[in-house]
C-alpha cells in the first residue's frame, strides 16, 4: 500500500514539473531541437498520451517487472539496477558490518569506564565522525591512502569473481568513509544505553542473585542495551540506501545511488523512477524487518504484535 | 529547562555573527578571478592563497560560510514553522487533521533523506533556491513527530484543562498554553536539523546539485580542490577544516542543548569503595547472623553531600524477623541495599560496619561478596515489573540465581526452578516458567521475586516492601510463605515495611526508623503495645484501626535530608516537644533491657495515654 502510494507519489511528481525530457534529450550543445524530432521521441517514448493512460500503462509493466527502457541508451531499467543493487547493498554491509563489530565493543567499554582516558578519546574520535561529512573522509582518505602512500587506487570497481583480493582492496575505502559515521552513531548509543540499561533495577536483581560481573554484562546489560543500538543503526542503514551517492561519487564506485545522479543530470524518468521506487521498496521492507527484529529482541513487543 | 552549555552556544554564535559580518569585513571579491595567480600561496593579500581560477580562499571560505548557514538556517526555521503548525494541528484539531498530518509524514519518510532531496532537485533543477524547500522538507516530519508527541503528552494535563474550562479558543490554547510547554524539544530538533542542513548542503552542492558555480559553497570548494589535490593539498584542507569545525560546533550545541531539556540526563560520577576510611570492626562481638552497627550512608548532591542513613545499629537472629519499619525517605530500603552492598553508585557508606556470619561485608572483596549474594544472602525487592529482566523468561532468571552459585545440570537445575515456584505457591509452575514477567500478574511476579530470594536457601532474607504491590489474600499468602520458610530453615528475615499490620503479623523484634535515624527499637509486642517515641505513637495511631474509627494523620512532613534540624529530627512534628528537644540530637536511651528510644521525654511520657490501634 505505501509502495503505491510512493511509487504514484514519483510518478506523478516527475511528470508534473516543467522540463521536457525529449526536448532535454534531444537538445546536446545548446541548440534548440527540431520540433518533429522532438514529437517522433514522443510518440516513441508514449509522453504523448493521456496521463492517466500513462499512469495505468505503467502499472501494468510494474507488475510484471518491467520498470521501462532507459531514455538514454533505451536499455531495460530493471538490468541495470539489477546489476547494481548488489554493488550498494555490499557496501552498506561492509560498512555496517564494521561499525557494528567497532562501535559496539568500544561503547561497552567506555560506558564500563565512564571518564576514564579510553571513554574521552572514543567520545571524541565520534564526535568527529558525526562532525565530517562522509564526502570529506572519503577525500581525505583517497588523499592518504591512493595520493601520497599508494597502496590502493582512488576508486573504481572489481566484480569479486575476477579477482577477488582487489575486490575487496576496492571495497575498503568507501567501506571504511561509511563506517566512520555509523561507527560514531553506534558507539554514541552503545554508550548511552549501556549506561541506561546498568542502573536499572533488573541488574541490581542479577547483582543481588551473585551472577558473575561477565554474566551480568552480557545477559543483562548488553542484551537489553541492543534494543535501542538496532533501532538507531537500522535508521541508518535506511537513511544509507539513498544516502552512498557522495561515496560512490568520490570513489567512482559504480552503484546504484551513483546510477541516480546521472539519470537526475539526464532526466531519465524511467530510471529516476524505477531507481526511487526500487530504493524506497528496500527502505519499507528493511523497516519492517527491524519491526520482526524488535520482537526477536524484546518479548514485550512480541507480544503486542501477536494481539494487535 | 536548565541553562545549557554557555561553550557550544558561544561558538555556533561566533560563526553566525562572523557570517553575518561577511559582506562589512573588507574582503576580496569571492568570485573574482585571477588565473595569472592561479594555486598561489599565502601572501599578505591573500592570507590563504588563491585557487585553481586565482580567487581568493580565505574571501571563499566566509562567503561559502554565508551560503551554507544561511540556507541550513532558512530550511531549519522554514520546516520548523510548518512542521509546529502541522504538528500542532494534528494533534489538537482533531481526527480528520491528525490523519492529514501523520500519514502525509509516512509518505516523506519511505524515501531515505537524500534520496529524497535528489528527486526533488531533478524536479526543479539546482540551486541555493531551490535547496532551501528541499531541505526543509526532509526535516519537516521530524518537526511534526516532536509536536505532536509533545501536544499528546500536555493537551491531557489539567492547566491544558483549566484554560478550557475558562472559555480560551483552541488557537489560543494551542499558542499560548501548549507551545510554551513544548518548546524545548523544538528547540532541540531546530538544532539538529540546522547541524543536518549544514552536512546536507555542503554534501548536494558537492554533488554539482546544491549552490550552482561560481557563488561559493563549502561543498563546491571540496569539489574543486578535488581535482588539484596532489598539487594543492592545502585548498582541500580549509574548507574541509571549516566544514567539519563547523558542524562538530553544531552538534556540541545539540547535546548541549538535549542535556538541557532532559532533566534525566544528569551527570553523576560513580566513586570508590573506600573500605580503608571506614571503622574498623572493634565494636563488639557480632551477633550471630546479621550486625548492623553504626551504618551511615552518605550521598554527593548539588547542594553539598547528604546522609539519608545516620548510625543505624540493628541485628538479626536465625529464625527470627526484625521489622524495619518507617515512611518513605526514611532510609530503610537504603540500609537492606548497604547491607548486601548494592547501593546505588551515587551513595557511598561514610561509616560503619556491617557483619553478616560474622563476616564484615563492607570490606569483603567483590569476588567474594559475590559469592554471598543470593546464596548466604538474598533480596526480595519492592518492584517486581522493573526488578526482573523483561527480556528473559522467568524460568531461566531463577535458575541463573541457583547456577550463580552451583554446577547443575540443565535437568537438574529445572528441576529445582520447579521446586523452588511451587514453594512459592505459583499453580502450574512448568508453564510459569516458560513466561516472561510482563506475561503475570503481579502477585505472580512478587512470588517469582521471592522464589528468586529462597532459590538457595539463604540464611538471611532482606525482604524490601514485598506486599506492597498485593492484594489481601495474595498478601496473607506471601507473609506464610516467609514464615514457613523461617521456621524450617532457621532463616532470619530483615522486614522492611511501611505497614503496622503487617509488623504485628510477622515481627518477632522491631526498628522504627525516622529521618535516616533508629528512634525506637524492641520487641514488637514491647514496642507496639508499650511505644516510647512520639513518632512510634503518632505511627500507630496512623494506621488504620480495627473498630473502624478514623486513623489520626501525623501532622507535617519528613524533613529533607539537606535541612534537618539541629535537635531532634522529630520535633518539628511532635505535639510534646520542649525547648531541650531543639538543642541537641538525642542519643538513643535504653528505656527497659531490649527496648531503647531516641526520645528525651520518655520517661514522661510513658504515662500519656496511646490508642492500642494493633495488638
Amino acid at each position: 500500500m505505501l509502495i503505491w502510494v510512493v511509487a504514484s507519489i514519483v510518478f506523478l511528481a516527475i511528470r508534473c514539473v516543467p522540463g521536457d525530457p525529449a526536448e532535454l534529450l534531444l537538445s546536446q550543445g545548446g541548440a534548440a531541437p527540431d520540433p518533429a524530432t522532438v514529437q517522433q521521441l514522443h510518440e516513441q517514448l508514449g509522453l504523448d498520451r493521456p496521463i492517466s493512460v500513462q499512469y495505468v500503462d505503467a502499472f501494468r509493466r510494474l507488475l510484471h517487472g518491467d520498470l521501462g527502457h532507459s531514455v538514454q541508451d533505451d536499455s531495460p531499467v530493471a538490468t541495470e539496477i539489477w546489476q547494481r543493487l548488489p554493488r550498494t547493498l555490499e557496501l552498506i554491509a561492509a560498512a555496517a558490518l564494521v561499525a557494528l563489530t567497532t562501535g559496539l565493543p568500544a561503547g561497552l567499554l567506555a560506558a564500563l569506564r565512564r571518564g576514564g582516558l579510553f571513554d574521552r578519546t572514543a567520545s571524541w574520535v565520534a564526535a568527529a565522525g558525526l562532525a565530517v561529512p562522509v564526502f570529506v573522509v572519503g577525500t581525505i582518505l583517497v588523499l592518504v591512502f591512493a595520493q601520497g602512500l599508494h597502496w590502493t587506487s582512488a576508486g573504481g570497481y572489481v566484480p569479486l569473481a575476477q579477482a577477488p583480493g582487489r575486490h575487496f582492496a576496492l571495497l575498503a575505502m568507501p567501506a571504511m568513509a561509511i563506517a566512520l559515521g555509523l561507527f560514531a552513531t553506534v558507539f554514541r548509543m552503545t554508550r548511552t544505553a549501556v549506561l541506561d540499561v546498568s542502573m536499572r533495577d533488573y541488574v541490581r536483581t542479577a547483582r543481588a542473585k551473585g551472577v558473575r560481573h561477565h554474566r551480568i554484562l552480557t545477559h543483562h546489560v548488553l542484551r537489553n542495551a541492543l534494543i535501542p543500538v538496532v533501532t538507531v543503526l537500522a535508521l541508518n542503514l535506511g537513511t544509507l540506501l539513498g544516502g552512498t551517492v557522495l561515496v560512490e561519487y568520490v570513489f567512482n564506485y559504480p552503484g546504484l545511488s551513483g546510477m541516480l545522479v546521472d539519470a537526475v543530470s539526464a532526466r531519465d524518468y524511467p530510471e529516476v523512477q524505477g531507481i526511487v521506487l526500487v530504493i524506497s521498496i528496500l527502505f519499507v521492507t528493511l523497516n519492517l524487518l527491524v519491526d520482526l527484529l524488535y520482537g526477536l529482541l524484546d518479548p514485550r513487543i512480541r507480544q503486542t504484535v501477536r494481539q494487535a | 529547562m536548565k541553562r545549557p552549555n554557555p561553550i557550544p552556544v558561544a561558538v555556533v554564535a561566533a560563526i553566525a555573527m562572523l557570517a553575518m559580518a561577511v559582506p562589512f569585513l573588507g574582503l576580496a571579491n569571492p568570485t573574482a578571478m585571477s588565473i595569472a595567480h592561479r594555486m598561489a600561496p599565502a601572501s599578505a593579500a591573500h592570507w590563504l592563497g588563491q585557487d585553481e581560477y586565482g580567487r581568493d580562499v580565505l574571501s571563499r571560505l566566509l562567503w561559502g560560510a554565508r551560503v551554507s548557514l544561511s540556507v541550513a538556517a532558512a530550511s531549519a526555521a522554514m520546516a520548523c514553522l510548518l512542521g509546529t503548525a502541522m504538528g500542532l494541528a494534528g494533534g489538537y484539531l482533531g481526527r480528520v487533521a491528525e490523519l492529514l498530518a501523520l500519514r502525509s509524514m509516512d509518505v516523506v519518510l519511505c524515501f531515505p533523506p537524500l534520496l529524497l532531496a535528489l528527486l526533488v532537485v531533478t524536479l526543479f533543477g539546482p540551486g541555493a533556491l531551490t535547496l532551501i524547500p528541499v531541505l526543509a522538507l526532509v526535516f519537516l516530519p521530524g518537526f511534526v513527530r516532536v509536536v505532536y508527541a509533545g501536544v499528546l503528552s500536555v493537551r491531557s494535563q489539567e492547566y491544558v484543562d483549566a484554560m478550557r474550562v475558562l472559555g480560551a479558543g483552541r488557537l489560543r490554547i494551542m499558542l499560548r498554553t501548549i507551545l510554551p510547554n513544548i518548546a524545548g524539544p523544538i528547540l532541540v530538533q531546530l538544532s539538529l536539523a540546522a547541524a543536518a542542513g549544514v552536512v546536507l548542503e555542503s554534501g548536494l552542492s558537492f554533488l554539482g546539485l546544491g549552490v550552482l558555480p561560481p557563488a561559493p559553497s563549502w561543498g563546491l570548494m571540496i569539489a574543486a580542490a578535488r581535482s588539484t589535490m596532489t598539487q594543492a593539498p592545502l585548498l582541500l584542507l580549509w574548507p574541509c577544516l571549516a566544514l567539519s569545525l563547523t558542524i562538530l560546533a553544531m552538534n556540541a550545541l545539540c547535546d548541549a542543548l538535549r542535556d538541557a531539556v532532559d532533566p534525566h540526563r544528569a551527570p553523576g560520577r560513580r566513586p570508590r569503595r573506600l573500605p580503608s576510611l571506614l571503622t574498623p570492626g572493634l565494636l563488639m562481638a557480632p551477633a550471630p547472623l546479621l550486625d548492623v552497627q553504626g551504618l551511615t550512608i552518605e550521598i554527593d548532591t548539588p547542594a553539598g553531600p547528604i546522609q539519608p542513613v545516620r548510625d543505624v545499629s540493628l541485628g538479626v537472629v536465625p529464625g527470627e524477623t526484625l521489622a524495619l519499619v518507617g515512611e518513605s525517605g526514611s532510609g530503610k530500603s537504603l540500609t537492606g541495599l548497604a547491607i548486601m552492598g548494592l547501593l546505588p553508585s551515587v551513595a557511598r557508606i561514610a561509616g560503619g560496619a556491617v557483619w553478616v556470619e560474622g563476616r564484615d561485608v563492607l570490606r569483603l572483596e567483590e569476588g567474594e561478596l559475590r559469592r554471598l549474594r543470593g546464596n548466604r544472602m538474598a533480596m526480595v525487592f519492592q518492584d517486581p515489573l522493573s526488578s526482573l529482566n523483561p527480556v528473559h523468561r522467568v524460568g531461566s532468571q531463577i535458575a541463573e540465581a541457583i547456577r550463580a552459585h552451583r554446577s547443575l545440570s540443565d535437568h537438574a537445575a529445572r528441576d529445582r526452578v520447579l521446586a523452588s515456584l511451587r514453594r512459592v505457591g505459583i499453580p502450574d509452575p512448568l508453564r510459569r516458567a516458560r513466561s516472561f514477567p510482563h506475561e503475570l500478574s503481579g502477585g505472580m511476579r512478587q512470588r517469582t521475586m521471592i522464589a528468586i530470594g529462597i532459590a538457595n536457601d539463604p540464611k538471611l532474607l532482606i525482604a524490601d516492601e514485598p506486599t506492597t504491590a498485593l492484594d489481601v489474600t495474595i498478601q496473607a499468602q506471601v507473609l506464610d510463605l516467609i514464615a514457613r520458610l523461617k521456621q524450617e530453615h532457621g532463616m532470619g528475615v530483615l522486614f522492611i515495611t511501611h505497614s503496622l499490620p503487617v509488623v504485628a503479623e510477622i515481627a518477632d523484634h522491631v526498628a522504627v526508623m525516622y529521618a535516616g535515624e533508629i528512634v525506637e527499637q524492641g520487641t514488637a509486642a514491647e514496642v507496639l503495645t508499650h511505644p516510647l517515641h512520639p513518632y512510634t505513637t503518632a505511627l500507630l495511631r496512623s494506621a488504620p484501626a480495627e473498630d473502624g474509627s478514623l486513623p489520626d494523620s501525623i501532622p507535617g512532613t519528613v524533613p529533607l535530608p539537606h535541612q534537618l534540624p539541629t535537635g531532634c529530627a522529630f520535633a518539628p512534628r511532635c505535639q510534646h516537644r520542649t525547648a531541650a528537644c531543639e538543642v541537641a540530637r538525642p542519643a538513643l536511651l535504653t528505656a527497659h533491657p531490649g527496648h531503647t528510644t531516641r526520645c528525651i521525654r520518655w520517661r514522661e511520657l510513658a504515662g500519656a495515654p496511646t490508642r492500642q490501634a494493633v495488638a
